[in-house]
């Protein structure tokens, strides 16, 4: 399980890099660049329950909302509860191929974009123009890269998996 | 303990809601703010770790496949750097008469502020907030407030303003952030206007109340004004790409495309121009000289 911690902080890490460096601003379609961290965050809800997830989301947020403008929580927040969703019911509800994974990470980023419009409203500044010009291309975006990250992401957690027996 | 142990991620989930409730409620007390800047500085030797390596690597890339456009660069260059050497004398006499005629005219001297490199190390990794953090702090003499520049395509002109700043970094607000606000006018036609971004993820700014005589084309330049007391007058901000009059307003809109990309700036210029006396601040020592 070490391994796993030490692959979970290390996927983290990079993700969080390489969304903030200033080159992956070429990745941007519609003024939006895909949320890779959260697609590390959903897949690990997905494969290795609730508890684990929250722990990365939290984690993760805290990071993110520090390197980040917004004040703290406000990215943990969203992240933290789709983790715990998709931790209940993952498994038992999606079956990993392409499709399902799409729409998986579609949905949770959804909610994910509407819990953070929801907590900007309340704590900070929001517009309703946010969910056609970020929530709904984010969504897109990271459905679209799912499959691809959960196929790597399935490579890396391999071992684990198996003894999981997942596969 | 036992229910704890068996309901463990419904107790996570609750303690991390409250914990992101409770931070998100006191987000500007010192605790969370204290708690912010340490897991900030916790991440930020990863990211100018990771900035150092993308930057060795791409420059050893450029090294192998740019040498044939550096040629032809240096070609242009030297033949440029010739032009102005012998514009520099012209340029000399031009500035000595205007400095006269202005002495002349009691105008204020033109002042020149000296400028702090920095380079980009991060930007928002997310798609809500627009910011850039840069490899200079508080060390090196950046405040909150200080106007920023950069260089592309030859020109100058504005990125940006610095809004947060720490010992070895600081975070600067774009233009194109719907909450920064900047004093500008039209070079040509010099009608006034305040500049904002666009919205949440463009790239365009807009320039509002602008009076309804102003005749806006396309493609016309568009200057800091220097009120606002945060950017030195004169600085090129971007050209007009659209214009219309607003139905229910008195005043006209601009669409400004920045002349600064934000997706391609990579190195800055932070301006040392500290924040210009606030006029009740001058009306309060007016008041007092007056006694």
């Amino acid at each position: 399980m070490i391994v796993s911690y030490i692959y979970t902080a290390l996927i983290i890490l990079i993700s969080l890099l390489v969304q903030g460096h200033s080159s992956f601003d070429v990745v941007r379609i519609a003024g939006v660049k895909p949320d890779l961290m959260f697609i590390a965050i959903v897949y690990l809800s997905y494969c290795f329950g609730s508890f684990y997830g929250e722990v990365t989301a939290f984690v993760s947020g805290l990071l993110h909302d520090a390197v980040s403008n917004s004040p703290l929580g406000l990215l943990t927040f969203p992240k933290v509860a789709v983790a715990f969703v998709v931790g209940m019911f993952g498994r038992s509800l999606f079956k990993n191929n392409i499709l399902t994974t799409s729409l998986l990470l579609f949905a949770a980023s959804l909610v994910k974009g509407f819990l953070t419009l929801f907590l900007s409203y309340v704590f900070h500044e929001a517009s309703a123009s946010s969910i056609l010009s970020i929530i709904l291309p984010e969504s897109f975006y990271n459905a679209l890269l799912a499959p691809p990250l959960f196929f790597i992401f399935d490579k890396i957690f391999e071992r684990e998996l198996e003894r999981e027996g997942y596969m | 303990m036992e229910f704890i142990i068996r309901h463990k991620s419904v107790v996570a989930f609750i303690s991390f809601t409250l914990f992101c409730i409770i931070s998100l409620s006191i987000q500007s007390s010192t605790l969370v703010l204290t708690l912010e800047g340490v897991i900030s500085a916790i991440t930020m030797p990863f990211q100018k770790a990771y900035d150092g390596a993308q930057s060795g690597v791409s420059r050893l890339w450029a090294g192998f496949t740019e040498l044939t456009e550096v040629r032809d660069e240096l070609k242009k260059t030297r033949s440029n750097l010739q032009k102005y050497e012998s514009m520099a004398g012209e340029m000399s006499e031009l500035k000595r008469e205007n400095d006269r005629l202005r002495e002349l005219l009691g105008m204020k001297e033109r002042v020149e502020y000296a400028s702090i490199p920095a380079t980009i190390i991060s930007k928002d990794p997310d798609n809500w907030f627009r910011t850039i953090i840069i490899n200079k702090g508080s060390g090196d003499g950046i405040k909150v407030n200080m106007p920023v520049i950069a260089y592309q395509g030859g020109q100058k002109a504005v990125v940006g303003t610095v809004i947060e700043v720490r010992g070895s970094i600081s975070r600067i607000a774009p233009i194109i952030s719907p909450t920064v606000r900047i004093g500008v006018k039209l070079q040509e036609s010099r009608f006034p206007g305040l500049l904002c971004g666009y919205s949440g993820n463009s790239n365009l700014c807009k320039m509002d109340y602008i009076s309804r005589a102003a005749y806006i084309r396309f493609g016309d330049m568009v200057i800091t004004s220097g009120q606002g007391g945060v950017f030195p007058p004169g600085l090129l901000v971007g050209t007009v790409i659209k214009s219309y009059s607003l139905e229910s307003s008195a005043y006209q809109r601009a669409i400004i495309k920045p002349v600064i990309d934000y997706n391609l700036v990579e190195d800055v210029f932070v301006i040392k121009k500290d924040l210009d006396k606030d006029l009740f601040e001058i009306f309060d020592e007016d008041k007092e000289k007056e006694k």
